[in-house]
């Protein structure tokens, strides 16, 4: 059986990197007793595959990750007894079984959505915005593997939507990741601060959610599992 | 200042989790409730310390069985410490973010002499004075534990007390002391510490010096202080507290696994080992509480590896079976079984054979000298024979490396003992070419011996940071090719000499070179050996004096009243049988050899399984 989990990593978590999240979880789903698979060979892994790579220092609300199993388990009770190990900022909210031609997160996931905490709420907050998506060319210094070359965010911006709480202000961006162009936070809130946005506003940044786009319509993955 | 530390600080630093808090099975208890509250403090970075058994078990003890408190503190890497300084951010506990000075009392774990400069940069970023005689009322009660403790006398200016013996045998009623005389002052407070065995206050003795620099004599100025400090141990660990539920840290650390205490203690009575001589006697747990306990870690943990640990685990009675068991119940989990030590001999290898039914990558041996002549003077009791047999039976079994620990100046060391390691590591690789279908890895580690006080060896002069470096250009001309060889490094090496069997007039040396920037002397990066020796000439103090300089039997020395339950009368018959070269047997084997432990502190030997005849 393989089944596919949405989870939550909180604030408290935001420093852990990807192997320290994977192990955290392998070790959550031994001692939740979770019939989990095992690889073969003579150094035996759990069969779990994490989508979704975190960047340290963010919090994510919808993150991913697909397990094997050796038995059925109903998703509900996966969901209970994982709950009751896992610390309190990690919580898994979703759970669907899937089949083996499943196409993995890794391969699939195309689009996340990161959001930004602004502690006032700008005025021109709009018109930041319509002037941003004008732009042919948003270049920002890569801090990806090839450091400090110039890089354009244009094409990976796909949307971008404001909500504004009276006190404060978030503002939600939709990027590509992966092939052919990956988008990361930190250039994202490089993007912010070229283009007026006050550092010092900048309350949070997290990822609110990791997309699959097909034809400019956004599945999340616990959707789009064919 | 949590959420400060999130927001703005952790964001600047490398590895942010170490300081973040909140892993699994952390217990963070009530603060107004607590009666006594004390941080256990590593001198080390999270990685390390958090590595410690000692520090996981009286941390579940404190919180677990009594209603006193503790929290944990470790050393901020540099790169945090500059981002504390320079936000005036004091350390903090991990559980309630809490600064140190808050605590009733501060317990640092002393694992290596070296880290007593971190102990200073702790207090300090506490905004707490670094000696003892500055510290009012307002100020916790600074303490320490742990190994290097049994000769506290360096640091006797810095500490309020310290801690003897097996810490989970006396912090509860050092707790509770406090606890109980909260109303009074502090030096009449000590007074009361002090009549507790095994706690030692360093600021209730005087010490008197001959012309010669030697100790004169040494006692306590107040009734209420013993004239000897007894080592605490406890007599049956099937009946001391051991955590079940250790804290996972989210951080991959330095021995990331479940850990088994198997037994304490070693009597194979190496005479270089202070481990083997501070721990004794022998004392073994139960098959039954062994497994009881992995069951425990595993279910709380969730870890996939159990390692069995102790100074020489293959001694333990029960190990065959142990390791069968848990390889039964744990294998089909996915979760492994290890063993952090070998002993040199053909039935460690079948036992490491069991539990490594995977990549098979280093061996690692301790044969810890090169003829068998300087192994008898050592009493590393191993002989040639066995070691090739267990590297024989390593190469046929799959291995393709070994590794093998020796130490270069020994007492007695002649260029012949060099040469034999050399010959040993030529035959090791031979064997290795012959069974192996490709070319073996040889690799040999040698650390420079440093004589520890309470051993057989306390009386010897070290080898000068000259002569070390002369045996290295000797051994690194003579070596085979493609046999690699690594030594400690020499300087270091020398300054834990200085400081194992140094005096309290050590005190003022140790400040300084802390004052002059050193710190994390145990990383080879920040080590500053220069500023070490600035140090010793401002203080007029001659290093040599410490290390380099052959005693006498007569000589009183700093850690005499230190009492470990082993007779000094043993010490120089182990002494002399070492100049004969006469090695002296187990204990266990043997029949007893009349250490005094045993009779002076009311312990046994305990053998929990029978003896498994290998």
């Amino acid at each position: 059986m393989r089944i596919r989990v949405e989870y939550s990593v909180g604030s408290d978590l935001r420093f852990l990197s990807n192997l320290e999240m994977m192990n955290l979880m392998a070790r959550a789903l031994r001692r939740a007793r979770i019939p989990f698979a095992l690889s073969e060979g003579f150094n035996p892994h759990i069969r779990l595959s994490m989508g979704t790579v975190l960047p340290v220092g963010l919090w994510g609300k919808r993150e991913y990750f697909d397990l094997e199993l050796m038995q059925e388990i109903s998703p509900d009770m996966f969901i209970n007894n994982m709950n009751q190990v896992l610390p309190q900022a990690m919580r898994i909210n979703k759970c669907i079984a899937i089949t083996d031609d499943t196409p993995t997160l890794m391969k699939s996931i195309n689009c996340a959505c990161y959001s930004f905490i602004l502690s006032s709420s700008p005025t021109q907050l709009q018109e930041w915005k319509d002037n941003l998506l004008k732009q042919e060319e948003l270049l920002v210094k890569s801090r990806g593997k090839k450091k400090n070359v110039d890089k354009n965010l244009r094409q990976g911006i796909l949307k971008i939507e404001m909500n504004n709480q009276g006190d404060f202000a978030i503002i939600d961006i939709w990027v590509t990741v992966g092939e052919p162009l990956n988008v990361r936070y930190d250039e994202l809130r490089d993007l912010l601060v070229q283009t007026g946005i006050n550092e010092q506003d900048i309350l949070d940044i997290y990822r609110s959610g990791n997309y699959i786009m097909v034809n400019d319509r956004y599945y999340t993955p616990l959707e789009k599992v064919k | 200042m949590k959420a400060r530390l999130f927001r703005e600080i952790l964001p600047q630093v490398s590895k942010p989790v170490r300081y973040a808090g909140g892993e699994v099975n952390i217990i963070k208890k009530d603060w107004d409730k607590a009666q006594a509250k004390m941080v256990f403090a590593f001198p080390d970075v999270y990685e390390v310390g958090m590595s410690h058994i000692g520090g996981k078990i009286l941390y579940g003890l404190v919180n677990e069985k009594s209603n006193h408190l503790m929290e944990r503190s470790f050393a901020p890497w540099p790169d945090m410490e500059e981002v504390m300084r320079r936000e005036n951010i004091p350390l903090y506990s991990l559980e309630s973010f809490r600064p140190l000075r808050d605590f009733d009392v501060i317990g640092f774990s002393l694992q290596y002499e070296l880290s007593i400069t971190n102990i200073l940069n702790m207090l300090d970023l506490s905004g707490i004075p670094a000696w003892s005689k500055d510290r009012g009322e307002e100020y916790p009660l600074v303490t320490a534990g742990g190994p290097v403790a049994f000769n506290p006398e360096p640091f006797a200016e810095f500490f309020d007390a310290f801690l003897i013996g097996d810490g989970e045998e006396i912090i509860l009623k050092f707790l509770d002391c406090v606890y109980n005389n909260r109303s009074l002052a502090k030096d009449e407070l000590l007074k009361q510490l002090a009549r507790i065995e095994g706690v030692y206050v360093p600021s209730l003795y005087r010490v008197e010096y001959k012309d010669n620099g030697t100790i004169k004599s040494m006692s306590p100025v107040v009734k209420e202080a013993p004239a000897k400090v007894t080592r605490q141990v406890v007599e049956d660990l099937d009946q001391s507290y051991y955590p079940d539920k250790p804290i996972l840290p989210y951080m991959s650390i330095v021995h990331d696994r479940a850990v088994l205490e198997v037994m304490r203690g070693c009597q194979r009575s190496c005479r270089f080992c202070h481990a083997g001589m501070v721990y004794r006697p022998v004392r073994e747990k139960s098959l039954e509480t062994l497994k009881k306990q992995a069951a425990a870690q595993l279910a709380s943990t969730g870890y996939e590896e159990i390692s069995l640990a102790s100074l020489s685990t293959l001694d333990y009675s029960g190990v065959k079976s142990l390791v069968k068991d848990l390889v039964k119940e744990y294998g089909p989990l996915g979760t492994g079984v290890s063993l952090p030590s070998l002993r040199v001999d053909a039935f460690s290898i079948d036992l490491a054979n069991e539990v490594q039914k995977v990549r098979k990558t280093t061996l690692t041996l301790a044969p810890e000298a090169g003829t068998q002549r300087l192994r008898d003077v050592i009493n590393k009791n191993v002989t040639e024979e066995q070691l090739i047999q267990a590297v024989e039976a390593a190469f046929k079994s799959g291995w393709l490396a070994v590794k093998l620990y020796f130490m270069i100046g020994l007492p007695t060391e002649t260029e012949a003992d060099l040469d034999g390691i050399l010959d040993l590591l030529a035959k090791v690789k031979a064997i290795g070419d012959k069974y192996s279908p490709r070319p073996v890895e040889v690799r040999a580690s040698l650390a420079s011996f440093v004589p520890k006080a309470h051993t057989p060896f306390q009386w010897y002069p070290q080898n000068s940071i000259e002569e070390l470096d002369k045996k290295r250009h000797y051994m690194m001309r003579k070596k085979r090719r493609r046999i690699k060889l690594s030594f400690h490094d020499s300087q270091t090496s020398y300054l834990e000499g200085v400081i194992a069997r140094g005096d309290r007039r050590l005190a003022l040396a140790i400040f300084k070179a802390w004052q002059k920037g050193c710190k994390f002397d145990g990383w080879s990066e920040y080590f500053h050996f220069d500023r070490w020796m600035e140090a010793f000439r401002e203080c007029g103090i001659d290093p040599d004096f410490y290390t380099c300089r052959q005693r006498d039997y007569e000589e009183i020395f700093p850690w005499d009243f230190i009492e470990t339950g082993i007779d000094k009368e043993y010490l120089i018959e182990e002494n002399e049988r070492a100049k004969k070269g006469i090695s002296t047997p187990d204990c266990r084997q043997d029949g007893c050899r009349d250490c005094g432990v045993c009779m002076t502190l009311g312990v046994d030997l305990q053998i929990k399984e029978g003896m498994e005849c290998e």
